[in-house]
This record gives C-alpha cells, structure tokens and sequence, in this order.
C-alpha cells in the first residue's frame, strides 16, 4: 500500500527500471511474433501436431487421392454398404459414407456418395483441443479414439457433415456381415468422434507388403474394390502412373465447396457430360 | 458491523426455508439427470450429428460469460484502483466462482469422455482455439479460488484457527497480481469462446472476425449486470443496504455505457456482414435461418430490444435507474440477452449446415434439436447449486462486508 502511494507521487520520468521493462516487452513480443509465423507454432505446421507424437506412417512420398465419377455411379449403395461391413458400423444414420438421390440444375438424377474428403487444411484438424485427429505424411486424416475426449468440436467445424460421434455402442449385430464383407477394425467406444479412414488399415499393410494401394485390392478401400461400375477410383496423386492420375488427368473433376479452402483429396466428375 | 453475518428477520425464514429445500429438489433432479447422462451415454440427449452442441454449451458459455464481473470488478478495483467499486469486487469474485464451477459441471456432461478431461492439459494442439480455452478456464478458475478462499477464511467460522486466516491475508495481498493475470486470461478465454465460433471457415453464419470482441463485450456487460442484480436482489430480500446507492447508480451507468458500445459494435455486425454486403454463403444461410426457425426473430426481439435498447435506456436514463424496481428489470433483462445470444449464436451456425453437394436437392440431413428431460434436467441441478451455493454464501460468508484484512480505512 505505502510503496504504492509513494510510486503515484512521483514524477513520470522514464527511468533504468522503465527501459528494461520497455526492452523485455518488445523482445518478447519479437519472440511471439517468431513463434506465431515460423516453427512449429506456426498457423501452417498444424499439420504436423498430431504426427509428433503418434508413430509416423511409412509413407514413401504417396499422397492418397480418390475420384468419384458420378456420371457413371448407378446408385446401387454397394460401397455405402461394403463400408459399413469392412468398417463395422452397424447403425445406418452412423454411415461413414454416405449416398443420397440427387439432381442437378438440368433436372438429371444422380447418385451422391460421400466419403470422408481427407482435406489436406482439414478444419477438423486445427479445431481439436487435445490433437486427437492429424493430417498423415500420406494425406490421410486419422484419428486416435484413445486420445479423443469427445467434445466434438471436430463435427462443428467440419463443413462435409464427415464425422460421427458414438452417442451409444451399438449392441446391434452387424446387418451388412458377411454379406459384403467382415470386420477389419474394431467397433469404437461410446463418447468418441469416429470417421471415414480411407481404410487406412489396408493401405498401411498393403504399403508394407510392397502392394500399391488402388492397383492391389487387398490394399485399396472397400468401396473401391466394391463397386460394379469402377467409379470409384484410387490411388497415389504423386504417381503419375497410379490409375488416380490417369482419371484425373482424363477426366474434368471439381472438388466440393473449394471455396472453403479445405482442399479436399476426394474429386468428383460431374453427373453429366457437358453440352 | 464488520463482524456481524448477515442476519435474516424473523418473519423472513419460513421462505428462507422453502427457498433451500427448492434449490436442493433442483440439484436432486439434476443428479438424477447426471446420473442417466453417465449411465447410458449422450444418446439420452437430443443432441445428433448435425447438431452436436445445445443446451448445456449455452449453459456452459452463458455461466462462463456472466462470471466476467470477477475479472472486470477485480481489474478495477486491484489493478486501476478504482476503490469506490471495492464493496461489489468480493461478491462478483463469487459470482465468477459459481459461473466457473457451473460451467465446467455442464462441461463435464458435455464431453462424451468425462473421464479423460485432462487430455487437453496433456496432450497439446496450440492451433485449437478450445485448447487455448480448456487451459485459461482451468487457470482462471485457479485464479477465482485463489480470490475466493480469503472470503472464506475471513468467515467467523475459521477464527479458531489463526494461521489459516493469517494465510488467507497474505493470499488477499496479492490481490493485485491475481488481478493482472486474471484479467489477461479473462482477455483471452472470455473472447475465444467467440472465436470458437468465429474461426470455423465452413460456416459462414459464424465465419467473422467480430465473434471474439462481441463475445468479450457481451460477458463485460452482463458480468457487471448480474453482480449488481445478485447484490441489489440480496439487499432487498435481507432488509439491508449492501452498497450505498451512487455506487449502485454508478455501476449500473457503467453497465449502461458497456451494453451500449456493444449494441454499437452489434449494429455494424450485423450491417457489414448481411445489410450492405452479399457474401452467397452467408445471404443462403441466413435466409434459411428466417425461413425454418425463429432465430432471426429472437435475435431482433430479445438480442436488439428486449435485452439490447430497453435496459440500456433503463441504465442509462437517471429517473428510470434511481428506481430500484425497474434498475432490477433491466438488469435482468441483460443477463437474459445473454443466455439467449450464447443459445442463438450456438444453433443458428448449427441448424443451417453448409451445403457442400453439387446438385440442388442438398441432400444434407435436415438439422434439428430440441433438448431432451435429462438435458434440461441436468441443466436445472447445475442452475440450483449455483443459486444454492450463492444463497449460503451471501449468509454465511462474508461476501458482503467490507475487506477487514486488505483496506485499513
């Protein structure tokens, strides 16, 4: 109290004290400002957040793409199904995938399939507060059920409607098994956000068994190999040989909401060919 | 007088009773609703992919915002030494405590995972704004008990045990310091908790950099209002005066000037993004906001008027504030406008999903909620410890006397 009343007194002058002070400040301000815009701080390592602490994949310089062409989906929802045996989520309104009637401004129907878009500026990935969601070395947006506090931040700011959050465990028996396929991962625990992974647990063994994922089945996604069409495609978009970059390079493809600024790994061709 | 606890007339125990034992059915019927939320998982919730958040992050934003006048009143009083304001600085430190508390109660049933709340402290992500929100929140409320427990050590009750009052001086001489910090993380959560929304780049409705300022402001303005509520309230059902009346009028101009700043801010909020402007994203959403819900209409009549223009004209009009019944309206009628912008900003971003499909038809799941009994259940316990808490308090503790151990005057 009394040193206080006496510092009110007295004069203003900027003293020893008052330029360290001024000194300290601006340095640390320099040394947020640094931390901010470089390192491992930095609005564009986020990426790299979740990657520190879980083991890195043995990504060889692949990055994962697909492509949905639409103008030849028939809408016969094997993948939707195939997903859900391969991926075991028994509940339909808990599709990873998911596929709906559409039209377009000229009036022709289409089929519309969803699955996770794998966005490289993942907004899921930026928003979640304990790094349980990450962007992988190969592109693919993963998740660590054990880490993840089911807060669902991540559905918020997803755009896509991707993600789903485990309001229960479904005790229900698996109705699309063994029809179109068997479990390859375990069902998740009640509270956790779970998602489409690219069937991440074939590409990794596939990759480490010298398969090419989108050329070998066992290493491709289920609704990949699954449908009857082939219009679901595959593959690594560095590679200019991967059956990915021979579609792309082919075809005319859009990405959905570019404007967004998430940079989805998931292309679509449109429903109909242009007049 | 500075030893005495507040003293209720005779004749004013019998409601005093039925009071608490209200209360207490309240926090019974929220255990029963915890207990479902534990038992069976948030399914019994009627919250959905779509709408993932609802009643109790409202709760939990609103609790978080009306606890401001702890870190308003305290940077006043410790830090720019505005001493006049010194007798309302314990109560809104209360005020704060109970919000923060409550807040990180609903919090807890929010999180599909109560068991792993500590994750956040653990594992790091510095690019999430929640993140940056879990750890001010959990330090800030540090900072709340630290300021808190010399009231309570100052009570009769710990008199028999010096040393522990003795240390609950020595915690309340470093009130200063715990003023600075805790306004800087006041400064920082109170305005990320907007920026949770604000940053999210695939909803237009909420993509805009005023979300962290107009939360902040909001929280200042109701913070303010619902300390000086609790304490004319408290007054008026006690028989006392607990701070003279040009203090009362004083800060409730004060809140006045704050709401008013806001509605400023608010107007050209509004304007900037939706009257001049035509951004596709946000001119699609908020047309299908006024067409499938009444958000549009809540904002105009609640937000603006009811809890906006009137109490700021009843704040600041002095015949209409120098009467203590319509004063009392207008400050609830901002604590309200708070809650309900917490709840509007919350659905209104949730309920009109951006549309990503390439055909016209959408194809997104329509978007609805409506909270279920164990919601609202639960969101009553939480609303009855905090009014529980702040009714024994304000009887048992010293809340409402003026600081023995700081002042000296």
């Amino acid at each position: 109290m009394k040193k206080n009343k006496k510092k009110k007194g007295s004069p203003s002058i900027i003293g020893r004290r008052d330029v360290l002070k001024i000194a300290g400040a601006t340095g640390a301000a320099v040394v947020f400002t640094q931390l901010v815009t470089t390192g491992p701080l930095s609005s564009d390592a986020v990426q790299g957040i979740g990657r520190q602490t879980h083991q890195a994949n043995a990504s060889g310089g692949q990055e994962w793409h697909m492509v949905i062409d639409l103008s030849k989906c028939i809408g016969c929802h094997y993948c939707l199904w195939t997903c859900q045996a391969t991926n075991d989520v028994p509940e339909d309104d808990m599709r990873w995938n998911i596929g709906f009637p559409e039209t377009t401004e000229n009036g022709v129907d289409f089929f519309m399939t969803r699955p996770c878009l794998h966005c490289q500026q993942a907004p899921c990935v930026k928003v979640c507060p304990v790094g349980a969601t990450w962007v992988r070395e190969d592109g693919i947006v993963a998740m660590d059920y054990t880490r993840c506090i089911g807060c669902r931040y991540c559905e918020v700011a997803c755009p896509y409607d991707v993600r789903r959050f485990n309001w229960k465990v479904s005790e229900k028996e698996n109705p699309y098994q063994p029809a179109w396929g068997t479990s390859e991962v375990e069902r998740r625990p009640r509270g956790v956000v779970e998602k489409c992974t690219f069937c991440v647990q074939r590409i990794d063994r596939g990759v480490a068994q010298g398969l090419t994922p989108g050329v070998d089945p066992q290493a491709t996604p289920a609704c990949v190999n699954i449908c009857p069409v082939n219009a679901r495609v595959f593959g690594d978009i560095n590679d200019e040989e991967s059956p990915l970059s021979k579609y792309l390079a082919e075809h005319d493809t859009f990405r959905l909401r570019e404007d967004f600024g998430t940079e989805p790994k998931v292309h679509y061709v449109r429903p109909e060919k242009e007049a | 007088m500075a030893t005495t606890e507040l003293t209720y007339k005779r004749s004013a125990i019998s409601p005093f009773f039925f009071w608490v034992a209200g209360l207490a059915i309240m926090i019974l019927i929220g255990i029963a609703g915890m207990a479902n939320v534990l038992m069976n998982g948030l399914q019994v919730t009627g919250l959905n992919d779509r709408v993932p958040w609802g009643l109790w992050i409202t709760q939990d934003l609103s609790s978080i915002g009306l606890g401001a006048g702890a870190f308003t009143f305290s940077a006043l009083v410790y830090l720019f030494r505005v001493k006049r304001f010194e007798p309302l600085a314990r109560a809104a430190v209360f005020v704060g405590f109970l919000g923060y508390t409550s807040a990180m109660l609903a919090l807890a049933m929010d999180i599909g995972r109560p068991d792993r709340f500590w994750h956040p402290l653990v594992y790091w992500n510095v690019h999430s704004v929640l993140w940056e929100i879990t750890w001010c929140v959990i330090l800030y409320s540090t900072v709340l008990a630290l300021e808190f427990l010399p009231i309570l050590f100052s009570s009769n009750y710990f008199s028999r045990w010096p040393w522990i009052r003795k240390f609950g001086e020595l915690l309340h001489r470093g009130a200063p310091v715990m003023a600075v910090i805790g306004m800087g993380l006041s400064m920082l959560h109170q305005s990320s908790l907007g920026a949770t929304y604000g940053v999210l780049s695939g909803r237009a409705i909420w993509f805009k950099p005023s979300m962290p300022v107009m939360f902040i402001i909001s929280a200042v303005a109701g913070g303010i209002s619902l300390t000086l509520l609790a304490t004319i309230l408290t007054g008026k059902l006690t028989n006392r005066r607990l701070i003279s009346l040009d203090l009362q009028r004083e800060i409730a101009r004060l809140a006045g000037y704050v709401l008013l700043g806001y509605l400023y801010l608010k107007i050209w909020d509004w304007a900037a993004t939706s009257y001049y402007s035509h951004s596709p994203g946000t001119a699609s959403a908020l047309s299908r906001l006024q067409a499938t819900t009444p958000y549009t209409q809540t904002f105009w009549w609640l937000e603006i008027i009811l809890g906006g223009l009137i109490p700021a004209f009843i704040l600041l009009y002095p015949s209409l504030r120098r009467n203590d019944r319509a004063l009392m309206i207008g400050l609830g009628l901002i604590v309200m406008a708070v809650v309900v912008n917490r709840w509007n900003v919350t659905l209104s971003g949730l309920v009109v999903p951006p549309e990503w499909s390439p055909g016209v038809l959408g194809g997104v799941l329509a978007a609805s909620y409506f909270p279920t009994w164990t919601e609202v259940a639960v969101s009553i316990g939480i609303l009855g410890y905090g009014l529980l808490a702040f009714t024994l308090g304000v009887k048992y503790l010293p809340i409402f006397r003026r600081a023995r151990a700081h002042g000296g005057d």
